[in-house]
């Protein structure tokens, strides 16, 4: 289970512009009640893009990416040259740490970037969902350090 | 010319790290064939054991998604870019 404490020692570091840290915690809370959801873009290991995607669950609980926004964003992203950076979403009332759907959920081999709108200010965490098989239930929470260059 | 495959982050321990590989025409289900010839490991990783489209993937021909095509069956021709997407999705609850 996905207690705060089981996750590994960070030994992998995401440094995270501050106006990516901030367009993304706008995002989130633009999004509210419900979760908000994006992707990040990288160049060469840094951050470069936010792209702003819809809820295709709109819940509060619950995120999916829609399918077809998905695949322009990754079309976008190949053709600018960059990679899958990092998927984000937020919890709205929870912290900023994998949930049991989240794990049984991830699906991409990037880090999970999680944006707690629970207290003021927000926080901003990421980690990666490591699994045998993805289509695994369960999975080893590792914690990547994220820092905000402000 | 082949056939482009755009490969998701998570498969991509099985096909050594690339992101893009190149297969014969055919059909959808004929490119998985051979990505899992090459690629054993990614066996019963797109598919299931019982040769379906995962309920997590999706796939696009093109633009299109392969779905709302023939699904295994879509036809694929030189020049064509197939790109598999796993599903994003989670939550606090």
């Amino acid at each position: 289970m996905s207690e705060a404490g089981d996750a590994k020692e960070p030994t992998e570091t995401l440094i995270l512009p501050a106006e990516i840290t901030d367009e993304m915690i706008e995002h989130c809370r633009a999004g509210r009640p419900n979760e908000a959801c994006g992707i990040l873009a990288s160049q060469d290991g840094g951050m470069v893009k936010v792209f702003r995607m819809t809820n295709a669950t709109l819940s509060p609980l619950r995120y999916s990416l829609d399918p077809k926004e998905q695949f322009a964003v990754y079309r976008a992203i190949e053709g600018r040259g960059w990679e899958l950076g990092a998927v984000f979403h937020s919890h709205t009332h929870t912290e900023a740490y994998p949930s049991p759907t989240d794990v049984r959920l991830a699906s991409e081999d990037v880090p999970y970037l999680i944006v707690s709108l629970a207290d003021e200010p927000p926080s901003v965490r990421a980690f990666r969902i490591l699994k045998a098989n993805w289509t695994d239930q369960e999975g080893e929470i590792k914690e990547v350090s994220v820092s905000v260059l402000r | 010319m082949a056939v482009e495959v755009r490969i998701p982050t998570v498969f991509r321990k099985f096909t050594g790290g690339s992101g893009a590989v190149e297969v014969q025409p055919g059909t959808v289900g004929s490119l998985f064939e051979q990505l899992e010839t090459r690629y054993p490991d990614l066996r019963g990783q797109v598919r299931t054991p019982d040769g379906q489209l995962h309920r997590f993937v999706n796939v696009y021909v093109n633009d299109e998604d392969a779905r709302y095509l023939e699904k295994l069956e879509t036809k694929v021709t030189e020049g064509d870019t197939v790109s598999i997407l796993p599903s994003v999705a989670g939550g606090q609850a």
